[in-house]
């Protein structure tokens, strides 16, 4: 007995030494061999969120531009760095680096690999509006988003739907652009289809920056008395804020609009009564600027990604024909640019 | 057979076999945690080969790996400690986790706030010491509360530290989303501002993350190893920890030792954030530390509780978590494998006799109390 488990200890220890068929990697350093990298954010590449619609992206130029991809999922926050320097000092052509919380790093990391193309997906660049010059970094671009288009679509979904005439939005604090931007091209998509519709759109600019976008709370409640009032769709958007206003309008059996990503995914309490989400198009967005960074047209600073609209899932009976058919002119016309939401970027 | 002479007279061997004894069993889980983790590499449609070779080049295979794995290793030093010192004592601290969190909290703050505070720019020589003391004596008072529980009504510190856990997180949580929140406009984290240039520790070498707290950890370590078999202190923890019965009637006060305990089992785990805060990320983020607390556990477990064995056992860990960045990189399997890997570890070691029968070691060594039941 006791040789038989040497001996099967003794194979699998030659098991593992044997390697099936190696896998050889590129050498990413030359220069004719194009390399992209991808951190997470903590969280797994596969989350149905920001990772895995920027991964999908990334693997478009693998399909399309034959890059080498590769990507490193973060398991703790103070890996950024490590994570981000893993690739390039692989001599990686392009890292894009996933949500706000990376930014840091990655701009940090931009002047310590200035050869190398940092995506910044949903990293806001501020340095491109000050006046100090050292601060600008021409190998970052920071994915960001026409969150006014998204809202418009969903609002036009939403104004298409009612059968009350009335509809709801619940949002956090106007002050910040996006949230701005998604509650009034909401409304500028919701008018369009109906001048005559009656409009709830509440942003929680009644409490401090601590509080708005993490109060389900307050959400739920603002939802709850919009569709005591008659509202039968409502779009939630701002953090857990918005969250709590969709699953409440899921719980009262009205249409939800989820925000950012399909949140039929990340929001199953909301699925089975989720119309659609207005969406943050980061698998295209991110496409575009590894293309750019291969053709040598790297924009840097804020690049602005296309915005766009979940499909409708478990509601796709209820959704009529001619609807689906009106979504799919307005998105193309706000894609062309014939049409405009006529939101102003920031709350006047 | 070795006579008890022959062991006297040559100390060093006899130091050295003891050792090796101690480790053969760890030494074995981790080898056949490895040797089934590559398993489920394969299984993953990964290259083992190639898995490991990556995980050990991410955690030793240049400066900058050792660099990091020390990084990393640091705070799992002190937290392994806080559990061990807690078994030691007879008590199953699972509270590390909060009272690590609370140790980080306290020093942003003290690291941020107190200079505006008291209006006064203070000298890193100050500084430094104030934000990693209050950090680890905020963490001893938290912990100081189920030891109190424990000693004067019995309830068990199990349950009370799981709950306080629960307590000490959501309430960070809080203090990072409201009062001590980046103020910056364009932040939307919730995170502390950083903390001022003063209070934060000196990196060893230019241009690596390795900072002095990587030192302060083997320090305390073998400072609780002088405590714990050369003091009267530790002789009175460890004879609860055996027998707390025994102990009442040796004449050790056992209540006043159940609370010490567990305030120098949190003083480690307050450190421990403490030190993550000063000496690595400058600020204390949500992100940052999660289950430091309970991979703590299984840390103190691997090391048999003993500060030597806590050390090994904290680095084994770092340089997997650490490795594991490289080790996707080359192969793209999941980290979790990484995971799969520690928990079977744990596994082995916990339920020894498996790792016994596998490799027919006889049973010889004294086993470790860890904890004892309800009213115990």
């Amino acid at each position: 007995m006791k040789k038989l488990y040497g001996v099967i200890v003794a194979l699998l220890v030659a098991a593992m030494l044997i390697p099936a068929c190696a896998p050889k990697a590129p050498d990413c350093t030359k220069a004719d061999v194009f390399c992209v990298g991808m951190v997470t954010d903590v969280g797994k590449i596969d989350d149905k969120s920001f990772n895995q619609s920027t991964w999908e992206g990334v693997k478009l130029a693998e399909s399309e531009l034959g890059a080498h991809v590769q990507y490193i999922e973060t398991t703790d926050a103070k890996d950024y760095a490590k994570n981000i320097a893993t690739f390039a000092d692989a001599g990686y052509d392009v890292i894009v680096t996933v949500g706000f919380a990376l930014g840091e790093a990655t701009y940090a990391a931009a002047a310590t690999y200035p050869k190398v193309y940092f995506v910044g997906v949903d990293q806001f660049q501020a340095w491109q509006y000050d006046d100090d010059a050292t601060n600008d970094r021409a190998n970052v671009a920071g994915l960001v988003f026409p969150e006014d288009q998204a809202g418009f679509l969903v609002g036009a979904l939403a104004a298409q739907m009612t059968k009350t005439g009335k509809l709801g939005g619940v949002f956090g604090t106007d002050v910040v652009p996006p949230v701005w931007r998604f509650g009034e091209g909401y409304r500028a998509g919701a008018l369009y289809i109906d001048p005559n519709i009656e409009m709830f759109i509440v942003y929680h600019s009644d409490v401090g920056f601590d509080k708005t976008f993490t109060d389900p709370e307050w959400g739920a409640a603002t939802a709850n008395s919009m569709i005591d009032k008659g509202a039968d769709v409502i779009f939630g958007g701002g953090g857990k804020t918005g969250n709590g206003a969709v699953i409440a309008a899921a719980q009262r059996g009205v249409y939800a609009i989820g925000v950012d990503t399909d949140q039929y995914y990340t929001l199953p309490e909301a699925a089975p009564r989720l119309l659609s989400s207005a969406l943050k198009l980061l698998t295209p967005g991110t496409f575009d600027l590894i293309k750019l960074a291969k053709d040598g047209a790297f924009p840097s600073g804020n690049y602005l990604g296309k915005g766009g609209y979940a499909p409708y899932h478990d509601l796709e009976k209820e959704v009529p024909a001619e609807v689906k058919a009106k979504m799919e002119e307005i998105n193309t016309a706000l894609l062309d640019g014939s049409l405009q939401t006529g939101v102003s970027p920031v709350k006047p | 057979m070795q006579s008890s002479e022959e062991r006297f007279s040559n100390p060093i061997l006899g130091l050295l076999r003891a050792a090796a004894n101690a480790l053969l069993v760890p030494l074995l889980a981790v080898l056949t945690a490895m040797i089934i983790g590559g398993i489920v590499i394969a299984l993953a449609k990964g290259d083992p080969f190639y898995a490991y070779v990556g995980l050990f080049q991410g955690a030793f295979g240049s400066p900058k790996a050792l660099s990091e794995t020390a990084v990393w290793a640091t705070p799992y030093i002190f937290a392994g400690l806080a559990v061990a010192l807690a078994f030691k004592g007879g008590l199953f601290n699972i509270g590390a986790e909060g009272q690590l969190a609370f140790g980080a909290v306290m020093a942003a703050w003290i690291g941020y706030a107190l200079p505006g505070v008291l209006g006064i720019d203070l000298p890193a020589i100050i500084h430094i010491p104030l934000a990693v003391g209050l950090g680890a004596l905020t963490g001893a008072l938290w912990a100081a509360i189920p030891g109190f529980l424990k000693a004067y009504t019995g309830g068990h510190e199990v349950i009370n530290t799981i709950m306080m856990n629960y307590i000490a997180l959501n309430l960070t949580s809080f203090l990072l989303n409201a009062p001590m929140k980046d103020p910056n406009p364009d932040n939307v984290i919730a995170r502390t501002p950083l903390i001022a240039e003063s209070a934060r520790m000196p990196i060893i070498f230019e241009g690596f993350r390795l900072h002095w707290g990587f030192l302060l950890a083997l320090g305390v370590a073998f400072l609780i190893w002088l405590l714990l078999w050369k003091t009267t202190m530790g002789y009175e923890i460890r004879t609860v920890g055996a027998n707390p019965d025994a102990a009442k009637y040796a004449g050790i006060n056992v209540k006043r030792t159940i609370v010490l305990t567990m305030a120098l089992s949190g003083l480690l785990a307050g450190l421990a954030g403490a030190i993550e805060v000063t000496g690595l990320n400058y600020r204390h983020e949500l992100g940052f530390s999660i289950g430091y607390g309970f991979d703590a556990i299984a840390i103190a477990l691997l090391g048999k509780t003993h500060p030597a064995g806590v050390v090994l056992a904290a680095i084994l860990f770092a340089a997997m978590r650490n490795g594991a960045t490289r080790m996707q990189f080359l192969t793209q399997i999941p980290v979790d494998v990484i995971s799969v890997i520690q928990a079977l570890i744990l596994l082995f070691v916990a339920a020894d006799a498996i790792i016994r029968y596998i490799y027919r070691i006889r049973a010889r060594e004294e086993r470790v109390v860890l904890t004892r039941g309800w009213g115990g």
